[in-house]
């Protein structure tokens, strides 16, 4: 490991003497006047001359093995160029390196309907769709495996029958402190079963991927990926083709989510296409086969056991959690630590055990969806809180000030903490949502309720371990006064884009029209390792601070000799350099570039950002591990219906703590839209399968945006959102995520919303009518004591 | 095959394409704008909505042969030589455009609202714009957006009507 | 989508006559606003060679009000237009209610009267392109073995698909009838003879319009002086959705008394589902809670629901008390 390069990062680079000139203010972003026009080219919009169009042949059984495949008819079909089976890519890839289960292609089983089995390159889309008609496949249908319960404990023959723990894809437990001991000497202690679903990211823009040869037998791939650098790598290892034969692209990228994280078949399927055909070929999916690709969030049974004492302090967390990973591992490692690993805070507990099993099913593979892992259970813990809070009389919020974890410490599990401004969050939340004039206050079947959640700003370590930078950029200067700024980050809709820019133009004094950003173009750009983790803001940002601090010392030098003063007494601000004792003597930061171009020659600097050491000295325990972490606090308002069993979620209030604002707007932009989708997660979206004894078992039920159900403008609730800085020793200028965090507390606390407005405790996502009008119904027959009853739902 | 005729942005338009294509189809592949975009292609999301006589539709659920004789506006014709339409800064300034995949055809059908009730409440806004799906934004900035743009459509009739600046 | 040839025929005649014959809808489809067709096409759901665009037949998107007082509505009208209709909005407040929560805005401007009473189902196992259902020949309901909180609670069997019409149920409720025109001349009949149970051979279609027959309008006859109406549906999203559930009310009263009343569900039943027998039970009462109570359990009281959506019962009640209370009050 290289030994850190040490940046005072958390103040202005003028700081005592300035304010920030770019950081912190209401910025239009830098590259979106292309998507306001329709200028802006995503994947899809792209057209190359000679393009071919390809399309998949899937899988209609949930778990067969191949006997064989018979392409002959569909290459004789005019207008075919192309055909490829898992024969011809047979290589084993998976996004994590320990668990490489995947290939292109099914080679000799399938383990999901909509597993890829063939692929086709034709002239159009209606004729290659005509040619996978034509491909013959002789199956051995095996007994599907639905129902994660029974895959633990049935696995002849298993879905991936090398696998030495039959369906079992991974399994953590780890202990910290003495739980038992903890529980048994507990004032109060809750128990109770919850469960998340399983939902998609239904980005409005599907998966498309192109590929072209050159001549000198270079493959540049097109792909709407969120982590070019892995496709990168793994294209590398499945093609056979040495990394610097391979270019990357990632076009403009219409939403991820994480749904765009992992390599898929189609990018290296088009690939081997277009090698083969000797033209372009694109590959786009339907909006269905965006649903049967999937890498969701993971349906979780979890059993928790939380105690406290008398005054409130939690004692002991214990769980147990069964998560049904679908087919294939994708992130399914990371998944299950993360299942138990990111709930250590912002409530502290001296004790905690988590044993998560991920186990495989039939059915689409799950994967990283925002807020990877933790969303699920922190759905549960919360609820725990508050039912602890509920039972010794004490205001929820209260309850979770006696228990807030300080700045600069450990959690339980062996992780840092550097700022926490959960306390703010708290402050500002019961602040703006009138929380003591409304908590147990409101008419009846009317409620308020709140949840706390961190997250991290980035995983620690990267998904193969070396010794190279998590992050690096180029800013090139030049005598037109323009900075531009080349990395590998890969802006999806979050902004990342213009926080770089941001960032190079508050360092250089620049206005933001004065910096344009080349990004994820694996040719042109350094690698960062992608939109994933929450990673880019303090990651990548903390290298264009790096980038942007060489350059600005360059041309303070060239400008301070113009000036005659020392080099430190230049200011560079809003595209002047200056001095600062006598701001008349002043020139362009066009002129300044010039004078150090002249001094320095041709200027450029590369900035990079390598993580310090973290983590719990413990197998995992360097998973979960992150420079730092964000904090948020939700307050929910609900209103419920007893006679339909409607919860309609008023408005949800939401303090996030993002280190230091960058972009205020776009931070705004992710709390609003985080919590969205987490509220879309109570009552609306469900991505499940057929399971019904019958040849369609393992269909998708939803595979439209129709019936996935969307939130539209008329079903997404009111959203104030709230920032709180708390200036991190760790971030740029202080700057920790802002894109994941907020969504994990919208789904408790409108549970327990719910909770306030009608006494009864919702644990089984998601809040269908039928399940809340259950729940009522069991309520009134066990009298309106305000006693929980479980298993009405 | 069939020839279509009708104004596209303005321009003269004379398109070739078979029976069973969409507007949607023949903007992007035959007319080569982009902007309108496929997110479904079911009518689900909005992301492809147009103008057809100055209505906002869903071209992914129009047959082409449909528009001949008609006038069809895209994202592409809402701007012009003198910048940006007003929806589109009001969405840019608002921050409302997160991965921008949605907001062609959200920017359509918010014009349209625009144009025809500047007094748009927020209520009124939403149901406005509950034909488009944005996964992004969580909608909070789309209805400030649009709430500017009403405005300064106001301000522009009464400037125009001689009244207070 | 697969190819075909696209026809627009200049009258409801000459459509007909480009209709297939027989059951065959490989031959030929109806096309109006196309906001379901084009889905069905593209999920391959039919197949057809020919598409018969109603289009170019004048007239067809006319609403007319007869001098009787009774509204006479094309297929072509739209749905939003027949929704801002000031005089429907007065004289028909269900009818503008029911057309103002179809789809979402954009599908309103474009989708007809014509397409909404004739939309396909929209029970997933159904649309599913991969899943051959009862309905699409197959030999099982799914509805029966996997998911079903969509589907029918009343008069399903052997199939139990909701109809996903909203101006149905109301339509239904005002009495009104349908004209349909084939090459074999003209016919009448009331809506609410119109829709087919599956077990009265409605199996593989949802009404009684032979392949060649177009359906050329709706007639609404004139009401009773003095009626309060209304349509409350109840759907998970607040656009792009169907209804769970819905009720569609007509009341007449007079000294606080009952003195006629039609209530018809949508979301329930394969068919708009009038509640007759709750009717009578509301004629001479005043609407008081006892009243209320009898009249949503006789409506119910047939109710058979899958393992999914037994919600949908006290759910309907729910929506039944609303809207009798909203109307009384």
């Amino acid at each position: 490991m290289n030994e850190r390069k040490s940046i005072n990062r958390t103040h202005g680079p003028d700081a005592p003497f300035g304010e920030f000139s770019r950081v912190g203010k209401r910025a239009r972003k830098v590259d979106s006047m292309a998507v306001a026009t329709g200028q802006a080219m995503y994947t899809d919009d792209i057209q190359l001359p000679r393009m071919l169009h390809g399309k998949f042949l899937r899988s209609p059984h949930a778990h067969a093995r191949i006997r064989s495949i018979d392409t002959s008819r569909a290459e004789a079909l005019p207008g075919v160029h192309a055909v490829v089976t898992g024969s011809e890519l047979p290589v084993a890839y998976g996004v994590i390196p320990w668990t490489e289960d995947e290939t292109a292609l099914a080679v000799d089983k399938v383990r999901f309907v909509g597993d890829e089995v063939a692929a086709v390159a034709a002239i159009d889309e209606d004729t290659a769709s005509a040619a996978v008609r034509l491909i013959d496949v002789d199956y051995e249908v095996l007994e599907p495996y639905f129902d994660p319960q029974d895959a633990l404990v049935h696995h002849e023959p298993a879905i991936h029958e090398g696998n030495r723990k039959g369906n079992i894809s991974k399994h953590v437990l780890l202990e910290f402190g003495g739980v038992d001991e903890a529980m048994a000497a507990s004032e109060v202690l809750i128990e109770d079963d919850y469960a998340f679903h399983g939902t998609a990211h239904a980005p409005i823009e599907p998966h498309c991927a192109i590929a072209r040869w050159s001549g000198d037998g270079v493959l540049t791939l097109w792909s709407s990926t969120q982590i070019p650098h892995y496709v990168h790598r793994l294209l590398a290892s499945v093609l056979g083709l040495p990394a610097h034969r391979i270019r990357v692209i990632q076009p403009y990228l219409g939403g991820a989510f994480g749904g765009k994280s992992d390599p898929f078949s189609h990018e290296f399927c088009v690939a081997l296409l277009a090698k083969k055909a000797g033209r372009p070929v694109k590959m786009l999916l339907t909006r269905e086969e965006t649903f049967y690709t999937h890498r969701g969030r993971h349906p979780m049974q979890m059993h928790f056991r939380t105690g406290c004492d008398a005054k409130g302090r939690i004692t002991a967390v214990d769980s147990k959690i069964l998560i049904d990973g679908g087919s294939y591992s994708s992130f399914g490692l990371v998944t299950t630590y993360y299942s138990g690993q990111l709930l250590c805070g912002p409530s502290d507990f001296p004790n905690y055990r988590f044993d998560s099993t991920r186990v495989f099913t039939n059915k689409p593979p799950c994967g990283p969806k925002r807020g990877h892992g933790s969303v699920q259970p922190r759905f549960a813990l919360e609820i725990q809180l508050d039912r602890m809070a509920t039972q010794l009389g004490l205001d929820p919020i209260e309850f979770r000030r006696i228990n807030c974890q300080s700045e600069n410490t450990q959690t339980v599990n062996g992780q840092t903490v550097t700022s926490n401004g959960f306390l703010q969050c708290l402050d500002a939340v019961e602040e703006a949502s009138g929380w003591k004039k409304k908590r147990g206050k409101l008419p009846p079947n009317r409620g308020i309720g709140i949840a706390g959640s961190m997250y991290i700003s980035g995983t620690n370590y990267c998904v193969y371990p070396n010794d190279m930078p998590q992050a690096g950029i180029l800013v090139k200067l030049d005598r037109s006064g323009l900075a531009t700024v080349f990395t590998g980050t890969s802006d999806i809709g979050q902004g990342c884009t213009s926080v770089m820019a941001t960032l190079v133009a508050e360092e250089l004094g620049l206005r933001l029209d004065q910096v344009r950003v080349v990004t994820s173009d694996s040719d042109l750009c350094p690698v960062d390792l992608g939109a994933y983790s929450s990673r880019i803001t303090l990651m990548a940002g903390n290298a264009a601070v790096d980038a942007g601090r060489k350059l600005r010392k360059q041309v303070q030098e060239a400008v301070a000799e113009k000036l005659e003063i020392a080099p430190g007494q230049v200011m560079l601000a809003d595209g002047f350099a200056f001095d600062r004792e006598d701001g008349d003597r002043r020139f362009t930061t066009q002129e300044a570039f010039q004078f150090a171009e002249a001094k320095f020659e041709t200027l450029s600097a590369s900035g990079s950002y390598n993580t310090p050491e973290r983590g719990g000295d413990y197998r995992g325990g360097t998973i979960g591990a992150s420079p730092a972490y964000s904090f948020t606090a939700h307050v929910a308002e609900v209103e419920v219906d007893p006679e339909t069993g409607d919860v309609h979620v008023h408005k949800l209030w939401i303090a996030h703590d993002c280190g230091r604002a960058i972009s205020p707007v776009q931070v705004e932009g992710q709390i609003e839209g985080s919590t969205y989708m987490g509220v879309a997660e109570v009552q609306l979206e469900h991505h499940e399968v057929y399971t019904g004894e019958t040849a369609e078992a393992g269909l998708h039920m939803r595979p439209s945006l129709l019936e996935y159900t969307l939130p539209t403008t008329l079903d997404t609730p009111e959203l104030e959102a709230l920032i709180v800085e708390s200036i991190d020793p760790e971030g740029p200028y202080g700057a920790k995520e802002a894109g994941e965090g907020p969504l994990h507390g919208s789904l408790p606390a409108v549970a327990n919303a719910i909770y306030d407005a009608c006494g009864i405790w919702m644990t089984k996502l998601p809040f269908t009518p039928g399940k809340v009008l259950a729940a009522l119904k069991a309520h009134q027959a066990a009298g309106s004591s305000g006693a929980p009853n479980e298993g009405a739902n | 095959m069939r020839i279509l005729h009708f104004q596209l942005n303005g321009d003269d338009a004379e398109v070739a394409a078979p029976d069973h294509w969409t507007l949607l189809e023949v903007v992007r592949y035959r007319a080569g704008l982009t902007g309108s975009k496929q997110g479904c292609d079911k009518g689900d999301c909005g992301a492809c909505t147009v103008h057809v006589d100055g209505r906002s539709v869903l071209s992914c659920l129009t047959l082409a042969a449909d528009i001949d004789g008609r006038q069809v506006t895209t994202i592409e014709g809402l701007s012009n030589v003198d910048g940006l339409d007003v929806v589109q800064d009001c969405f840019d300034g608002a921050g409302a455009l997160q991965c921008g995949f949605c907001q062609p055809g959200m920017m359509m059908a918010a014009r349209q609202l625009v144009t025809e009730n500047p007094e748009a409440t927020r209520e009124e806004i939403k149901e406005a714009l509950a034909s488009n799906l944005c996964r992004c934004t969580g909608y909070t900035k789309i209805y400030q957006a649009v709430e500017e743009a009403c405005r300064r459509q106001r301000q522009c009739t009464t400037e125009r009507a001689g009244g207070a600046p | 989508m697969n190819t075909f040839d696209l026809q627009k025929p200049t009258s409801i005649e000459g459509a007909a006559a480009l209709l297939p014959t027989s059951s065959d809808s490989r031959q030929a489809v109806l096309l109006a606003g196309g906001q379901d067709l084009l889905g069905e096409l593209k999920d391959g759901l039919v197949e057809p060679e020919r598409v018969v665009n109603l289009k170019g037949v004048a007239g067809l998107d006319a609403m007319n009000w007869e001098a009787d007082g009774s509204l006479t509505l094309g297929a072509l009208v739209t749905l939003q237009s027949l929704a801002e209709e000031p005089r429907v909005l007065e004289e028909m407040a269900v009818l503008a209610e029911a057309a103002q929560q179809v789809g979402s805005p954009q599908i309103r401007s474009v989708g007809t009267v014509g397409g909404n009473l004739n939309q396909r189902p929209r029970c997933w196992y159904y649309r599913n392109a991969d899943s051959v259902c009862l309905k699409k020949g197959g030999t099982h309901c799914f509805a029966q073995l996997g998911e079903n909180k969509y589907n029918a609670i009343l008069g399903g069997g052997p199939t139990y698909i909701v109809h996903p019409s909203d101006l149905a149920p109301a339509l239904v409720a005002l009495g009104a009838s349908a004209v349909l025109v084939s090459p074999r001349g003209r016919r009448t009949v009331l809506l609410s003879e119109y829709y087919l149970l599956p077990a009265d051979d409605g199996i593989t279609r949802e009404t009684i319009r032979e392949p060649d027959e177009v359906l050329a309008s709706v007639h609404v006859p004139v009401q009773r002086q003095g009626m309060r109406s209304t349509y409350i549906k109840f759907r998970e999203r607040g656009s792009y959705d169907w209804a769970l559930s819905s009720v569609a009310l007509c009341l007449w009263m007079s000294d606080g008394m009952t003195t006629g009343a039609r209530l018809v569900l949508g979301g329930v039943a394969p068919t708009p589902w009038r509640c007759e027998s709750s009717e009578l039970l509301l004629v001479g009462h005043a609407v008081d809670e006892q009243t209320i109570r009898r009249v949503v359990d006789e409506a119910l009281r047939q109710a058979e629901p899958l393992s999914d959506n037994a919600y949908k019962v006290p759910l309907t009640k729910g929506l039944v008390t609303r809207a009798l209370q909203t109307l009384a009050s």
